[in-house]
């Protein structure tokens, strides 16, 4: 597993070298391109989410190319964004660039004709038409090029993600799976400059989306070009992103490496949206800089109040924080463990067990109430039920210190 | 929580009887048969030639009787067929005599009412300012270009229609002007295509020169009854009348002298009258 | 029988059918997609025929093109005689009194139409114009037939305006409904009878192709 990084200072979004172990490139190389930003994003925008609720849009970012993942919950804006760069939303004010191309720029007055833009949208329903064949919904985009290459770029984008031979059938025969790779290659088959997918995947079993993307990843790895992908679903954001920005009403409040944002998610909102199901309240009782790790007291103030060991940050003691720990990162024994590196081994008692498709949820009372996630298999072959004396194990770094979202207090 | 639940109840119970309630009045209104006709009113039915001379005699009639007039006006064609169809007719002033005739012989007339009370006149109308010379060129007036459109009620059915076209012939001008003819359903369009300023001449009744509307749109000229065979107008009482007293009544005013310079008055000859009535 | 009058007003119908196309596609197109806020006084308008009885309307063609208007003169000025009693004048009126049965199921057609599949050819490089004809056309088929059949039907069913416009004359302004009304008039009911029976075979067979072809056409998302 990754060490979680609880660094203070902030990680850039064109950390790809931290995310390739931090190797010292040799300065001319083919990646270089990436440094550059490829889209620079800045826009202020009104918006009624789907709930009807009056949001405003204040996003600035700039983007290499390869994937940067759009991460947030519905309503955050995501579609908004990318209605912006597509021409399809107007923002009130703002610039959005594609490798140095202004497509909008509220000073200088541009605002480039959706259908002049060179963006390529795969929309959430994918909208492909009902009355063309997957042919002539691939060849729809293509127009001002002669026959010759209008056949060969067909030819090719059809090859490159496998649905050839369904050519002449109309989206209604297709299968979910098809329908997607057909909205893919009708929006690459006219090479844009760059390529906004709104939840093209969600309705796709994890195999089906896993060949998808890796022929999205084949495909844009000759041609370079930004993707913004908005998921919310966090085993996309690993699967995929080189980067991920994670939204919240119309704001950017977290940004860097997956692993960086979601994996150590240093904001509350971020550790909900990534999955995190336990999150206390907590206050620093120590700090053992020889040690590498602080002391922190669980629900202090509470006589049930425990301690457990987190990474060493830079905050003072007495400080109140959040703690946030993946059900998944906690370990469960019947037996009182012993010569482990982790620090923390809690005695409890189990109170409920849930099953839910493949995983059972487990909830565990050691004065604070934890949720941990184990197999079926691993449920029965310790015999569990409510009412078992049983000891958790926590890794200091699987305790994450979280700060509340900057921006909240702004709404 | 239960209080709140009656206290909303009862208006909205109040609601959905008052519902029902007022749909069935609703029905009621119209399904229920309209109240028996007041006694002493009169139903007449007549052409549309008529319209003024019979305002002028009904205003009169009532004034004399203190009996109640109805008046409808349609196409002799239009009425007959309603006539059939047991429209609540009392006397029926018809534009010819073939109408009258016809529902003579079907038995739906008060045996030995016919009667002719008049004779309707031809004229052509025109707009105000219009050039046209009839009285130094008669009918060929007619043949100037500045006429696109001649309208003429309908021949088929209209008895003026098939005057107009009559008298044409007469000058032997139909076939001529035969493409700029149009038709009306009734000498009332017809003439209400010049008014409008679709047409350039009308060949109309007489009787409806007396309208304000029309005499300070336009001029007319009376085509010389030589020139068609005279529209003569007959009258019958309708064999279903409730009314046959009062109907007789009117008709007998009518017939008097009062009533045969009322008719004409509104540009209709009128015939010696008949012995024996 | 009266063939003259048939061809006639099958003539009428048809121009009227197709003109209300070409004015209806413009109009409900604008009708659907703008955001204008006193867009509604527009769709007002073009549903007034609705509530407008046909002898309001004819009568007001009269007033307008007569030549006491200005309009009736410019237009007299320009075609050398007036709208009423000629062919042209029934096709105007046709095609005001039967505006609301184009517009309306054009209407329906394009706002049913899913907006993702617009912006779609939109982002794809399409001009409006072009997404117009290869996106919003080809998936308003039925609103289209209905519009045809409706505007056709009601056409060759029209009385009122004729009657007050047309001058009944033969083969210009005497349609099948006219010709129905004159035989009435003259009580020749057994010729109107078969008349009639013509008129409504022909409207139900126009409207039995329609619906029949619209049962087959495209389904508008065939997967939902």
């Amino acid at each position: 597993m990754e060490p979680a990084r609880l660094a203070a200072h902030p990680v850039g979004l064109t950390g790809r070298e931290t995310a390739s172990g931090g190797t010292p490139k040799p300065m001319p190389q083919p990646d270089n391109t990436e440094e550059r930003a490829a889209l620079d994003f800045f826009a202020r925008k009104r918006y009624v989410n789907r709930t009807g609720e009056a949001f405003s849009l204040d996003i600035r970012f700039a983007v290499p190319s390869g994937i940067t993942i759009l991460f947030g919950a519905s309503g955050a804006g995501k579609t908004t964004l990318l209605g912006c760069i597509a021409g399809l939303a107007k923002p009130e004010e703002g610039r959005i660039a594609v490798d140095s191309r202004v497509l909008f720029d509220s000073v200088a007055g541009i605002d480039v004709d959706v259908s002049r833009r060179s963006v390529g949208y795969v929309f959430q329903d994918l909208a492909l038409f009902p009355h063309l064949s997957v042919e002539r919904n691939v060849r729809y985009g293509l127009r001002g090029l002669d026959e010759a290459e209008r056949e060969r770029r067909i030819g090719e984008v059809l090859e490159s993600f496998r649905i050839a031979p369904l050519r002449k059938r109309l989206p209604g025969d297709l299968s979910g799976g098809e329908r997607q790779r057909v909205a893919l290659a009708r929006s690459l088959v006219t090479r844009p400059a760059v390529l906004l997918l709104d939840e093209p995947l969600s309705a796709l079993d994890p195999p089906t989306k896993a060949r998808i993307l890796d022929d999205l990843r084949a495909w844009n790895r000759a041609r370079r070009i930004p993707i913004l992908y908005v998921t919310h679903s966090r085993e996309e954001v690993f699967a995929l992103g080189d980067r991920v920005l994670v939204l919240e009403r119309g704001r950017v409040i977290a940004q860097g490496l997956p692993q960086d944002v979601l994996g150590a998610p240093r904001q509350e909102t971020v550790a909900q949206l990534a999955g995190f199901e336990n999150l206390f309240d907590a206050r620093i009782t120590a700090v053992h800089d020889d040690l590498g790790t602080m002391t922190c007291r669980l629900a202090p103030g509470s006589p049930a109040a425990i301690d457990i060991e987190v990474p060493l940050a830079r905050i003072e003691r007495s400080s109140a924080v959040r703690i946030g720990i993946s059900a998944g990162d906690i370990l469960l024994a019947t037996e009182e463990p012993r010569g482990l590196s982790a620090r923390n081994v809690l005695r409890g008692t189990l109170t409920t067990l849930e099953e839910r498709d493949f995983k059972v949820l487990v909830r565990v009372d050691c004065g604070v109430s934890f949720a941990v996630l184990l197999t079926p298999g691993a449920c029965r072959s310790l015999e569990l039920a409510p009412g078992c004396k049983v000891w958790l194990v926590l890794k200091t770094h699987s305790c994450h210190l979280l700060r509340p979202t900057d921006d909240a207090a702004s709404f | 929580m239960k209080k709140g639940r009656e206290i909303h109840g009862r208006p909205r119970r109040l609601r959905l009887t008052a519902l029902p309630a007022a749909l069935a009045a609703v029905l009621l209104l119209v399904l229920l048969p309209a109240p028996a006709r007041a006694s002493g009113q009169l139903t007449i039915a007549a052409a549309a030639d008529l319209q003024y001379a019979m305002h002028a005699l009904i205003v009169k009639f009532e004034r004399q009787t203190g009996a109640h007039v109805r008046l409808v006006l349609g196409s002799s064609g239009n009425i007959t067929t309603q006539i059939e169809h047991g429209a609540p007719y009392d006397l029926f002033f018809s534009a010819d005599v073939e109408h009258p005739e016809i529902l003579k012989r079907e038995k739906l007339i008060v045996p030995g009412s016919l009667r002719r009370y008049a004779v309707g006149r031809l004229v052509v109308y025109v707009p105000k300012g219009s050039k046209l010379d009839f009285a130094r060129e008669g009918l060929a007036a007619l043949t100037d270009p500045s006429v696109q459109k001649i309208a003429i009620a309908n021949p088929r059915f209209a008895p003026y229609g098939r005057a107009a076209v009559a008298a044409l012939r007469h000058v032997g001008l139909y076939e001529r002007l035969r493409p700029l003819i149009v038709l009306g359903e009734d000498v009332s369009q017809t003439t209400q295509f010049v008014v409008s300023g679709n047409a350039q001449a009308a060949l109309t009744a007489l009787s409806l020169m007396f309208a304000p509307g029309t005499r300070s749109r336009g001029n007319y000229w009376i085509v010389p009854a030589a020139d068609y065979p005279p529209i003569e107008q007959a009258v019958v009482i309708v064999g279903r009348s409730t009314e046959k007293p009062l109907a007789q009544a009117f008709l007998h005013f009518a017939a008097s002298s009062e009533g045969r310079s009322i008719f004409r008055d509104y540009g209709f000859t009128v015939p010696a009258p008949e012995k024996g009535q | 029988m009266n063939w003259q009058a048939l061809a006639l007003t099958l003539r009428l119908s048809l121009i009227t059918a197709g003109s209300l196309l070409v004015i209806g596609l413009p109009l409900a197109y604008w009708v659907a997609f703008s955001r204008r806020r006193w867009k509604f006084l527009l769709q007002t308008a073009t549903s007034m025929p609705l509530v407008m009885p046909p002898t309001v309307l004819g009568f007001y063609i009269l007033i307008a093109f007569g030549s006491s208007s200005p309009l009736g003169r410019l237009y007299q000025r320009w075609t050398g005689h007036t709208l009423a009693f000629t062919f042209t004048g029934l096709v105007v009126g046709s095609i005001l009194y039967s505006l609301p049965f184009a517009v309306q199921p054009l209407v329906n057609a394009f706002v049913s139409i899913d907006p993702r599949l617009i912006d779609a050819s939109r982002v794809l490089g399409a001009s409006r114009l072009r997404t117009f004809f290869r996106v919003i056309l080809p998936l308003s088929a039925s609103g289209i037939a209905t519009t045809i059949a409706l505007t056709f039907a009601h056409t060759f069913g029209e009385f009122g305006v004729v009657l007050m416009v047309g001058g009944d004359i033969p083969g210009v302004t005497r349609t099948i409904s006219i010709d129905v009304f004159d035989l009435v008039e003259a009580g020749r009911y057994g010729q109107a009878n078969i008349t009639s029976l013509v008129l409504l075979a022909v409207s139900f067979t126009v409207l039995a192709l329609v619906y029949w072809w619209n049962r087959r056409a495209w389904p508008r998302t065939p997967w939902a």
